[in-house]
């Protein structure tokens, strides 16, 4: 018969390594036209990575993200990145984009400033506009301040900035130090169901309770949990490579190789947690591989609370569920044998 | 050589083809119709989905000259200049692709299944999209946004009826 159970699983997961240099560089470019250019030597792969860094720009500018223009991943034009690797990209990058942002804004209050009769620290943006702190009725379009700082103070808003982690190598003797920059945590909880005349599992729902800073944008967060989690369930109970005696991997395809279709995948509830990295853009920290961390065992911890077997290798398929949980039976017949 | 005419996207297209040629490859290499994609070229991944007659097929699973007579539509189908089709704005709006590479498949599954029932659970809408692998999104957003397709469908027959 079917038997249900829950398990839970907890992860933390570094973001932005210290031990080598770790750098990523961006270039902000304001326009006449209050729109923006960024350059930046990072890549999408789909997971919204660009998306991200418009709308840091964006924030930092007080522009539309659509008003961002984002040139990436050319080496001819863009600064080289560290990469789209090691959930970084967020952290790292968006750290560069912010500040070459920054730099670009102060260059803007400083022509606006005197227009305004004030100190450019008296300045914000919002909405396309340079205003005063608490006066918000005086203001000038972004776009023209940007003319003038071009055409009149020849001073064109550009800003170009690098963040790279502090590098900071372990203690020799200790093994101790800061290996990276800053860390997320997740919790998550599976509710499995488990034939026990079969071994087969059925993952029902996963809860995922991610911190990732403050989302930039939380329907992007969504997306990478959700990915995660269809990873970690392949992982847990479906994909593994197969190799022969000489080394060669004997399932390299999709039908021996078998990972998770939308039949495997359960549903999901994502909660992001509220959470603010100072040393962050905007409060953020990243979320990539993180997500796919804490699923397999809290799968694996939810199939020993359904039958009470513990399955020590990767993937749980149906037959190591099953010999496991008839072992169990057999080490019970023993012992009921016994009289213990 | 054989020679195949068929209707793609509503319009009628003649080719020569050598017979070992899939449908796939007649789409992409002669027509240059490169929207469906060549994942797995033995039917696993269902990068390759098409409609063929209203059903959804891999068409790397079909020749070419199977096709012949047959009435075949393409992701290149479903948007016209004006507007997305639904289903390509509702994954657009709910975020339901990353990297993008099974997308057309998955939205040609989807709209093959909603063709046929307008109106699905959502234990048929998983069951349509399991002939079509995913790497990256974990199939949620993609349910929720066939889910939403159907929804306003749904809304919309009732406003028909009312009025």
């Amino acid at each position: 018969m079917k038997r249900r159970g829950r398990g839970i699983a907890c992860m933390w997961y570094p973001i932005g390594f210290t031990v080598s240099a770790n750098p990523s560089a961006a270039v902000v470019k304001v326009n006449e036209d209050g729109t923006a250019t960024l350059l930046t030597g990072t890549v999408e792969t789909g997971q919204g990575s660009l998306t991200i860094l418009a709308q840091i720009v964006a924030q930092e500018l007080g522009i539309a993200t659509d008003d961002v223009h984002v040139v990436s991943a050319d080496t001819d034009t863009t600064p080289m990145d560290t990469g789209a690797i090691a959930s970084r990209t967020t952290y790292v990058t968006g750290n560069a984009a912010r500040l070459a942002a920054e730099k670009a804004k102060k260059i803007l209050f400083d022509v606006a400033a005197p227009l305004l009769g004030v100190k450019p620290d008296h300045l914000e943006v919002s909405d396309h506009k340079i205003q005063i702190k608490g006066f918000p009725s005086r203001s000038l379009h972004i776009g023209d301040v940007a003319e003038r700082a071009r055409g009149v103070n020849g001073d064109p808003p550009l800003g170009s900035a690098s963040f790279n982690p502090a590098t900071a190598a372990l203690d020799p003797e200790t093994g101790q130090g800061k290996p990276f920059a800053t860390y997320v945590y997740a919790t998550q909880i599976a509710e499995v169901d488990v034939d026990d005349e079969t071994g087969e599992v059925e993952v029902l729902r996963v809860v995922a309770s991610h911190d990732c800073g403050t989302p930039i944008n939380p329907m992007l967060v969504e997306g990478q949990v959700e990915g995660g989690i269809s990873m970690g369930v392949g992982f847990a109970l479906e994909e593994e490579m197969l190799f022969d005696a000489n080394g060669r991997q004997i399932n390299p395809n999709l039908t021996n190789y078998i990972m998770p279709t939308s039949l495997d995948m359960p549903k999901v509830e994502v909660d992001i947690v509220d959470s603010y990295d100072p040393t962050g853009p905007f409060g953020a920290k990243g979320v990539g591989e993180p997500t796919c961390v804490a699923t397999a065992a809290a799968i694996l911890n939810a199939i020993h609370d359904a039958v009470g077997v513990r399955v020590t290798s990767l993937p749980a398929t149906s037959e190591k569920v099953y010999a496991a949980i008839k072992a169990k039976r057999a080490q019970e017949g023993k012992r009921l044998a016994a009289g213990t | 050589m054989a020679k195949v005419t068929l209707t793609v996207n509503g319009e009628a297209r003649t080719a020569s083809v050598s017979p070992e040629t899939t449908l796939l490859r007649l789409l992409r290499e002669e027509f240059g119709l490169t929207g469906s994609k060549l994942g797995c070229d033995v039917g696993d991944c269902g990068a390759c989905t098409v409609m063929v007659d209203g059903k959804s097929v891999n068409s790397c699973l079909m020749l070419a000259v199977q096709a012949d007579g047959r009435d075949v539509v393409t992701i290149e189908g479903l948007a016209t200049m004006e507007r997305l089709h639904p289903l390509q704005q509702l994954f657009e709006d709910k975020g339901s692709l990353q990297c993008g590479f099974c997308g057309p498949g998955i939205i040609i599954s989807a709209k093959a299944l909603l063709d046929e029932n307008p109106d699905p659970t959502e234990e048929e809408i998983r069951d349509a999209l399991a002939g079509n692998l995913c790497r990256c999104t974990g199939y949620s957003k993609m349910i929720e946004a066939v889910r939403a397709v159907a929804r306003a469908g749904r809304d919309e027959r009732t406003a028909g009826s009312v009025a």
